[in-house]
Protein backbone atom coordinates (compact mmCIF):
# COMPACT_ATOMS: atom_id res chain seq x y z
CA UNK A 1 0.00 0.00 0.00
CA UNK A 2 1.39 3.36 -1.00
CA UNK A 3 1.62 6.21 1.46
CA UNK A 4 -1.24 8.01 -0.28
CA UNK A 5 -3.63 5.09 0.29
CA UNK A 6 -2.34 4.63 3.82
CA UNK A 7 -3.04 8.25 4.70
CA UNK A 8 -6.41 8.18 2.93
CA UNK A 9 -7.57 5.25 5.03
CA UNK A 10 -6.14 6.80 8.14
CA UNK A 11 -8.04 10.03 7.48
CA UNK A 12 -11.19 8.03 6.79
CA UNK A 13 -10.73 6.10 10.06
CA UNK A 14 -10.29 9.31 12.04
CA UNK A 15 -13.48 10.70 10.52
CA UNK A 16 -15.62 7.56 10.85
CA UNK A 17 -14.60 7.03 14.49
CA UNK A 18 -15.60 10.63 15.15
CA UNK A 19 -12.20 11.42 16.63
CA UNK A 20 -11.86 14.44 14.37
CA UNK A 21 -14.51 16.61 12.79
CA UNK A 22 -12.43 17.62 9.82
CA UNK A 23 -9.34 16.53 7.94
CA UNK A 24 -7.41 19.16 6.03
CA UNK A 25 -5.32 17.73 3.23
CA UNK A 26 -4.62 18.04 -0.45
CA UNK A 27 -6.83 17.32 -3.42
CA UNK A 28 -6.21 17.45 -7.14
CA UNK A 29 -5.51 20.93 -8.45
CA UNK A 30 -6.32 22.77 -11.65
CA UNK A 31 -3.26 21.38 -13.43
CA UNK A 32 -1.33 18.14 -13.09
CA UNK A 33 1.43 19.68 -10.97
CA UNK A 34 -0.78 21.67 -8.62
CA UNK A 35 -2.63 20.62 -5.50
CA UNK A 36 -5.38 22.45 -3.74
CA UNK A 37 -6.47 22.16 -0.13
CA UNK A 38 -9.22 19.63 0.45
CA UNK A 39 -11.42 19.69 3.53
CA UNK A 40 -12.91 16.29 4.27
CA UNK A 41 -15.77 15.94 6.73
CA UNK A 42 -16.89 12.42 5.79
CA UNK A 43 -14.92 9.18 5.24
CA UNK A 44 -16.00 9.24 1.57
CA UNK A 45 -14.48 12.63 1.00
CA UNK A 46 -11.24 11.37 2.53
CA UNK A 47 -10.84 9.06 -0.48
CA UNK A 48 -10.13 12.13 -2.62
CA UNK A 49 -6.94 13.01 -0.75
CA UNK A 50 -3.79 13.21 -2.78
CA UNK A 51 -0.32 12.98 -1.29
CA UNK A 52 2.70 13.41 -3.51
CA UNK A 53 5.71 15.67 -4.00
CA UNK A 54 3.49 18.52 -5.25
CA UNK A 55 1.90 18.86 -1.80
CA UNK A 56 4.15 21.65 -0.64
CA UNK A 57 1.67 24.12 0.88
CA UNK A 58 1.67 24.71 4.61
CA UNK A 59 -1.87 23.76 5.61
CA UNK A 60 -1.46 24.83 9.24
CA UNK A 61 -2.67 28.24 8.10
CA UNK A 62 -6.26 26.93 8.00
CA UNK A 63 -6.17 25.97 11.67
CA UNK A 64 -6.23 29.59 12.77
CA UNK A 65 -9.45 30.25 10.84
CA UNK A 66 -11.71 32.13 13.20
CA UNK A 67 -14.13 29.82 15.01
CA UNK A 68 -12.80 26.57 13.56
CA UNK A 69 -11.57 25.14 16.85
CA UNK A 70 -13.84 27.03 19.22
CA UNK A 71 -16.16 24.00 19.63
CA UNK A 72 -13.31 22.06 21.28
CA UNK A 73 -13.38 19.30 18.63
CA UNK A 74 -10.30 17.99 16.95
CA UNK A 75 -9.04 18.64 13.45
CA UNK A 76 -6.52 16.52 11.58
CA UNK A 77 -4.12 18.12 9.14
CA UNK A 78 -1.50 16.96 6.65
CA UNK A 79 1.80 18.61 7.56
CA UNK A 80 5.41 18.65 6.46
CA UNK A 81 8.11 19.43 9.06
CA UNK A 82 7.74 23.18 8.39
CA UNK A 83 4.04 22.85 9.09
CA UNK A 84 4.79 21.05 12.35
CA UNK A 85 7.11 23.91 13.19
CA UNK A 86 4.25 26.37 12.55
CA UNK A 87 2.07 24.37 14.94
CA UNK A 88 4.76 24.64 17.61
CA UNK A 89 4.85 28.40 17.17
CA UNK A 90 1.07 28.73 17.21
CA UNK A 91 0.85 26.67 20.40
CA UNK A 92 3.57 28.73 22.07
CA UNK A 93 1.59 31.85 21.16
CA UNK A 94 -1.57 30.33 22.66
CA UNK A 95 -3.39 30.22 19.33
CA UNK A 96 -3.93 26.47 19.35
CA UNK A 97 -4.48 23.82 21.95
CA UNK A 98 -2.12 20.91 21.33
CA UNK A 99 -4.82 18.34 22.05
CA UNK A 100 -7.03 19.71 19.29
CA UNK A 101 -4.61 19.05 16.47
CA UNK A 102 -4.01 15.61 14.97
CA UNK A 103 -1.01 15.61 12.68
CA UNK A 104 -0.70 13.46 9.60
CA UNK A 105 3.00 14.11 9.07
CA UNK A 106 4.98 13.49 5.92
CA UNK A 107 8.27 14.62 4.51
CA UNK A 108 9.31 15.17 0.92
CA UNK A 109 12.82 13.85 0.33
CA UNK A 110 14.89 15.22 -2.55
CA UNK A 111 11.82 16.87 -3.97
CA UNK A 112 10.13 13.61 -4.99
CA UNK A 113 10.10 10.82 -2.38
CA UNK A 114 7.29 10.96 0.16
CA UNK A 115 8.02 9.44 3.55
CA UNK A 116 5.60 9.22 6.47
CA UNK A 117 6.48 10.83 9.80
CA UNK A 118 5.81 8.86 12.96
CA UNK A 119 3.41 10.30 15.49
CA UNK A 120 0.01 11.97 15.60
CA UNK A 121 0.31 14.43 18.42
CA UNK A 122 2.54 17.49 18.37
CA UNK A 123 4.49 16.10 21.34
CA UNK A 124 5.44 13.04 19.25
CA UNK A 125 7.56 15.13 16.94
CA UNK A 126 10.92 16.40 18.07
CA UNK A 127 12.03 18.69 15.30
CA UNK A 128 14.16 21.01 17.46
CA UNK A 129 17.62 19.92 16.36
CA UNK A 130 16.51 19.45 12.81
CA UNK A 131 15.23 22.99 12.35
CA UNK A 132 18.10 24.71 14.07
CA UNK A 133 20.50 23.22 11.59
CA UNK A 134 18.10 24.00 8.75
CA UNK A 135 19.53 26.20 6.05
CA UNK A 136 17.40 27.91 3.44
CA UNK A 137 17.63 26.86 -0.21
CA UNK A 138 21.06 27.78 -1.67
CA UNK A 139 19.71 30.52 -3.92
CA UNK A 140 18.24 32.34 -0.91
CA UNK A 141 21.45 31.99 1.05
CA UNK A 142 23.51 33.32 -1.84
CA UNK A 143 21.16 36.23 -2.41
CA UNK A 144 21.19 37.11 1.30
CA UNK A 145 24.99 37.10 1.30
CA UNK A 146 25.05 39.26 -1.81
CA UNK A 147 22.78 41.82 -0.14
CA UNK A 148 24.86 41.85 3.04
CA UNK A 149 27.87 42.86 0.96
CA UNK A 150 26.07 45.79 -0.68
CA UNK A 151 26.23 49.35 0.58
CA UNK A 152 23.15 50.73 2.33
CA UNK A 153 22.20 52.76 -0.75
CA UNK A 154 22.43 49.71 -3.01
CA UNK A 155 20.36 47.71 -0.56
CA UNK A 156 17.72 50.40 -0.50
CA UNK A 157 17.62 50.44 -4.30
CA UNK A 158 17.40 46.65 -4.40
CA UNK A 159 14.35 46.59 -2.14
CA UNK A 160 12.84 49.69 -3.70
CA UNK A 161 12.87 47.93 -7.03
CA UNK A 162 11.21 44.86 -5.54
CA UNK A 163 8.71 46.67 -3.35
CA UNK A 164 7.74 48.99 -6.22
CA UNK A 165 6.15 45.91 -7.83
CA UNK A 166 3.98 45.13 -4.81
CA UNK A 167 0.27 45.49 -5.54
CA UNK A 168 -0.76 45.22 -1.90
CA UNK A 169 -2.89 42.16 -2.52
CA UNK A 170 -1.87 40.89 0.95
CA UNK A 171 -1.62 37.34 -0.37
CA UNK A 172 1.54 36.98 1.74
CA UNK A 173 -0.50 37.78 4.81
CA UNK A 174 -3.47 35.60 3.93
CA UNK A 175 -1.36 32.54 3.29
CA UNK A 176 0.82 32.89 6.38
CA UNK A 177 -0.10 30.74 9.39
CA UNK A 178 1.46 33.37 11.67
CA UNK A 179 -0.67 36.24 10.34
CA UNK A 180 -3.72 35.50 12.41
CA UNK A 181 -4.47 38.96 13.83
CA UNK A 182 -8.18 39.64 13.59
CA UNK A 183 -7.37 43.18 12.64
CA UNK A 184 -4.11 43.56 10.82
CA UNK A 185 -2.20 46.80 11.32
CA UNK A 186 -2.61 47.70 7.64
CA UNK A 187 -6.39 47.53 8.03
CA UNK A 188 -6.31 50.00 10.88
CA UNK A 189 -7.20 53.42 9.55
CA UNK A 190 -7.39 55.52 12.69
CA UNK A 191 -4.52 56.18 12.86
CA UNK A 192 -3.45 55.05 9.42
CA UNK A 193 -0.07 53.52 10.16
CA UNK A 194 0.60 52.16 6.72
CA UNK A 195 -0.28 54.00 3.51
CA UNK A 196 -2.72 51.67 1.82
CA UNK A 197 -2.36 52.58 -1.84
CA UNK A 198 0.27 50.59 -3.64
CA UNK A 199 2.89 53.25 -4.18
CA UNK A 200 6.46 52.49 -3.23
CA UNK A 201 6.42 54.19 0.17
CA UNK A 202 3.30 52.35 1.30
CA UNK A 203 4.76 49.13 -0.06
CA UNK A 204 7.96 49.74 1.85
CA UNK A 205 6.06 50.26 5.06
CA UNK A 206 3.86 47.24 4.57
CA UNK A 207 6.73 44.93 3.77
CA UNK A 208 8.83 46.21 6.66
CA UNK A 209 5.97 45.74 9.08
CA UNK A 210 5.19 42.29 7.76
CA UNK A 211 8.82 41.23 8.10
CA UNK A 212 9.10 42.72 11.57
CA UNK A 213 5.97 41.00 12.79
CA UNK A 214 7.37 37.69 11.59
CA UNK A 215 10.74 38.14 13.24
CA UNK A 216 11.37 35.16 15.48
CA UNK A 217 8.07 33.59 14.43
CA UNK A 218 8.60 32.53 10.84
CA UNK A 219 8.53 28.79 10.19
CA UNK A 220 10.37 29.28 6.88
CA UNK A 221 7.74 27.38 4.92
CA UNK A 222 8.04 29.83 2.04
CA UNK A 223 4.29 30.15 1.54
CA UNK A 224 4.48 33.96 1.27
CA UNK A 225 7.12 33.70 -1.38
CA UNK A 226 5.06 31.28 -3.44
CA UNK A 227 1.91 33.31 -3.00
CA UNK A 228 3.42 36.60 -4.13
CA UNK A 229 2.06 37.36 -7.62
CA UNK A 230 4.92 39.75 -8.40
CA UNK A 231 7.74 37.60 -7.03
CA UNK A 232 9.08 39.77 -4.24
CA UNK A 233 11.77 37.69 -2.47
CA UNK A 234 9.94 37.64 0.87
CA UNK A 235 11.80 34.56 2.10
CA UNK A 236 14.99 36.53 1.92
CA UNK A 237 13.95 39.09 4.48
CA UNK A 238 12.25 36.44 6.64
CA UNK A 239 15.44 34.42 6.63
CA UNK A 240 17.49 37.45 7.65
CA UNK A 241 15.13 38.16 10.57
CA UNK A 242 15.29 34.54 11.73
CA UNK A 243 19.06 34.63 11.58
CA UNK A 244 19.17 37.81 13.65
CA UNK A 245 17.05 36.21 16.35
CA UNK A 246 19.28 33.12 16.46
CA UNK A 247 22.48 35.19 16.54
CA UNK A 248 21.34 37.78 19.07
CA UNK A 249 19.11 35.76 21.40
CA UNK A 250 19.98 32.13 20.60
CA UNK A 251 16.30 31.59 19.79
CA UNK A 252 14.96 29.45 17.01
CA UNK A 253 11.23 29.72 16.38
CA UNK A 254 9.18 26.53 16.57
CA UNK A 255 11.77 24.24 18.12
CA UNK A 256 9.18 23.10 20.60
CA UNK A 257 5.75 24.17 21.72
CA UNK A 258 6.65 25.45 25.18
CA UNK A 259 9.18 28.13 24.32
CA UNK A 260 8.19 31.72 25.07
CA UNK A 261 7.83 33.97 22.01
CA UNK A 262 11.15 35.75 21.53
CA UNK A 263 9.82 39.31 21.49
CA UNK A 264 7.58 38.64 24.47
CA UNK A 265 10.46 37.57 26.67
CA UNK A 266 13.91 38.88 27.52
CA UNK A 267 17.12 38.20 29.34
CA UNK A 268 18.79 40.80 31.48
CA UNK A 269 22.02 40.32 29.60
CA UNK A 270 20.64 40.58 26.07
CA UNK A 271 23.14 42.26 23.74
CA UNK A 272 22.91 46.04 23.50
CA UNK A 273 26.03 47.12 21.68
CA UNK A 274 24.14 49.67 19.58
CA UNK A 275 22.60 51.58 22.49
CA UNK A 276 24.26 54.87 23.39
CA UNK B 1 17.84 80.62 -2.94
CA UNK B 2 17.17 77.66 -0.77
CA UNK B 3 17.45 77.89 2.97
CA UNK B 4 20.34 76.08 4.67
CA UNK B 5 19.46 72.56 5.75
CA UNK B 6 18.23 72.22 9.31
CA UNK B 7 17.77 68.60 10.35
CA UNK B 8 14.48 67.50 11.82
CA UNK B 9 14.96 65.02 14.63
CA UNK B 10 12.17 63.16 16.35
CA UNK B 11 12.89 61.78 19.80
CA UNK B 12 10.62 59.13 21.28
CA UNK B 13 11.29 59.15 25.00
CA UNK B 14 9.87 57.51 28.06
CA UNK B 15 8.30 59.84 30.58
CA UNK B 16 10.03 58.44 33.67
CA UNK B 17 13.66 58.70 32.63
CA UNK B 18 14.60 60.40 29.40
CA UNK B 19 11.79 62.95 29.48
CA UNK B 20 12.79 63.80 33.04
CA UNK B 21 16.40 63.94 31.85
CA UNK B 22 15.43 66.37 29.11
CA UNK B 23 13.55 68.35 31.70
CA UNK B 24 16.64 68.44 33.88
CA UNK B 25 18.66 69.72 30.91
CA UNK B 26 16.11 72.52 30.62
CA UNK B 27 15.97 73.42 34.30
CA UNK B 28 19.79 73.31 34.47
CA UNK B 29 19.79 75.90 31.63
CA UNK B 30 21.80 73.63 29.37
CA UNK B 31 21.61 74.72 25.76
CA UNK B 32 21.04 72.13 23.09
CA UNK B 33 20.07 72.14 19.43
CA UNK B 34 16.45 73.14 18.86
CA UNK B 35 16.11 70.60 16.03
CA UNK B 36 14.68 67.90 18.20
CA UNK B 37 10.95 67.28 18.61
CA UNK B 38 10.29 65.26 21.70
CA UNK B 39 7.43 62.78 21.80
CA UNK B 40 6.74 61.65 25.34
CA UNK B 41 5.47 58.13 25.91
CA UNK B 42 4.72 56.13 29.05
CA UNK B 43 7.55 53.63 28.52
CA UNK B 44 10.01 52.50 25.86
CA UNK B 45 7.99 49.32 25.77
CA UNK B 46 5.19 51.44 24.29
CA UNK B 47 7.34 52.55 21.37
CA UNK B 48 6.22 50.61 18.37
CA UNK B 49 8.55 50.42 15.37
CA UNK B 50 5.62 51.93 13.49
CA UNK B 51 6.36 55.22 15.26
CA UNK B 52 9.83 55.27 13.78
CA UNK B 53 8.59 54.46 10.29
CA UNK B 54 5.89 57.10 10.57
CA UNK B 55 8.37 59.73 11.69
CA UNK B 56 10.59 58.98 8.70
CA UNK B 57 7.59 59.00 6.40
CA UNK B 58 6.54 62.41 7.69
CA UNK B 59 9.93 63.94 7.00
CA UNK B 60 12.21 63.25 9.97
CA UNK B 61 15.90 63.16 9.09
CA UNK B 62 16.87 61.26 12.24
CA UNK B 63 15.03 59.45 14.97
CA UNK B 64 16.12 59.00 18.56
CA UNK B 65 14.57 56.43 20.84
CA UNK B 66 15.48 56.71 24.47
CA UNK B 67 14.41 55.34 27.82
CA UNK B 68 15.47 54.15 31.24
CA UNK B 69 18.68 52.25 31.83
CA UNK B 70 18.22 48.49 32.16
CA UNK B 71 16.91 47.73 35.61
CA UNK B 72 15.44 51.20 36.09
CA UNK B 73 12.16 50.77 34.22
CA UNK B 74 9.14 52.13 36.08
CA UNK B 75 7.22 49.11 34.82
CA UNK B 76 10.09 46.73 35.74
CA UNK B 77 10.72 45.26 32.29
CA UNK B 78 9.43 47.57 29.54
CA UNK B 79 12.90 48.58 28.43
CA UNK B 80 14.13 44.98 28.29
CA UNK B 81 11.32 44.14 25.89
CA UNK B 82 12.03 47.29 23.90
CA UNK B 83 15.69 46.37 23.66
CA UNK B 84 14.91 43.04 22.01
CA UNK B 85 12.52 44.71 19.64
CA UNK B 86 15.09 47.33 18.65
CA UNK B 87 17.76 44.73 18.02
CA UNK B 88 15.53 42.99 15.52
CA UNK B 89 14.18 46.20 14.04
CA UNK B 90 17.65 47.59 13.53
CA UNK B 91 18.68 44.45 11.67
CA UNK B 92 15.62 44.81 9.47
CA UNK B 93 16.39 48.44 8.69
CA UNK B 94 19.98 47.57 7.90
CA UNK B 95 18.93 44.73 5.61
CA UNK B 96 16.51 46.93 3.69
CA UNK B 97 19.05 49.73 3.34
CA UNK B 98 17.57 52.36 5.63
CA UNK B 99 20.71 54.00 7.06
CA UNK B 100 21.28 52.82 10.62
CA UNK B 101 23.02 56.06 11.57
CA UNK B 102 19.70 57.88 11.26
CA UNK B 103 18.00 55.80 13.92
CA UNK B 104 19.56 55.85 17.34
CA UNK B 105 18.81 54.24 20.62
CA UNK B 106 19.98 55.32 24.02
CA UNK B 107 19.43 55.05 27.74
CA UNK B 108 19.17 58.40 29.51
CA UNK B 109 18.20 58.51 33.16
CA UNK B 110 16.40 61.36 34.94
CA UNK B 111 19.74 62.49 36.33
CA UNK B 112 21.49 62.66 32.99
CA UNK B 113 20.42 66.07 31.71
CA UNK B 114 23.92 66.76 30.49
CA UNK B 115 24.09 63.48 28.61
CA UNK B 116 20.78 64.29 26.93
CA UNK B 117 21.88 67.77 25.84
CA UNK B 118 25.20 66.47 24.59
CA UNK B 119 23.58 63.63 22.70
CA UNK B 120 21.06 65.88 20.96
CA UNK B 121 23.86 68.21 19.87
CA UNK B 122 25.86 65.29 18.56
CA UNK B 123 22.93 63.78 16.66
CA UNK B 124 22.06 67.17 15.17
CA UNK B 125 25.63 67.71 13.98
CA UNK B 126 25.87 64.27 12.49
CA UNK B 127 22.51 64.52 10.77
CA UNK B 128 23.53 67.87 9.37
CA UNK B 129 26.57 66.17 7.86
CA UNK B 130 24.45 63.31 6.48
CA UNK B 131 22.04 65.77 4.89
CA UNK B 132 18.28 65.39 4.50
CA UNK B 133 16.93 61.84 4.31
CA UNK B 134 15.96 62.25 0.69
CA UNK B 135 15.81 58.52 -0.12
CA UNK B 136 12.68 58.15 1.91
CA UNK B 137 11.28 61.64 1.52
CA UNK B 138 11.28 61.32 -2.26
CA UNK B 139 9.00 58.33 -2.00
CA UNK B 140 6.62 60.51 -0.02
CA UNK B 141 6.76 63.24 -2.69
CA UNK B 142 5.67 60.74 -5.31
CA UNK B 143 2.44 60.19 -3.41
CA UNK B 144 1.80 63.87 -3.02
CA UNK B 145 2.18 64.58 -6.72
CA UNK B 146 0.02 61.58 -7.59
CA UNK B 147 -2.79 62.60 -5.29
CA UNK B 148 -2.77 66.19 -6.50
CA UNK B 149 -4.45 65.35 -9.79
Amino acid sequence: MGIQEQYRSEAAALLSSGEVKLVIGFGAGSTADRRRPLFARTPDEAQKFVLDAACIANLSTYLVTEGLLSDGKKVAVFLKPDGIRSINILISEAQLKPEQVVILGYAIENGKEITPLEGRNISDFSIGEQIRSLTPPPHILQEAERIEEMSATERFEFWKEHFAKCIKCYACRQVCPMCYCRRCIVDVNQPQWVSTSSHTLGNFEWNLVRAFHLAGRCAACGACDRACPVNIPLRLVNYRMGKEVIDAFDYCAGENSNQKPVLASFKQDDPETFIL
Amino acid sequence: MSEPFEPKIVAFVCTYCTYAGADLAGTSRLKYAPNVRIVRLPCTGRISPMFILKALQKGADSVLVSGCHPGDCHFTAGNYHARRRWTVFRALLAFTGIPEERIRFSWVSAAEGAKFAEMINEITDETRKLGPFTQYQELQKVIETQSSY
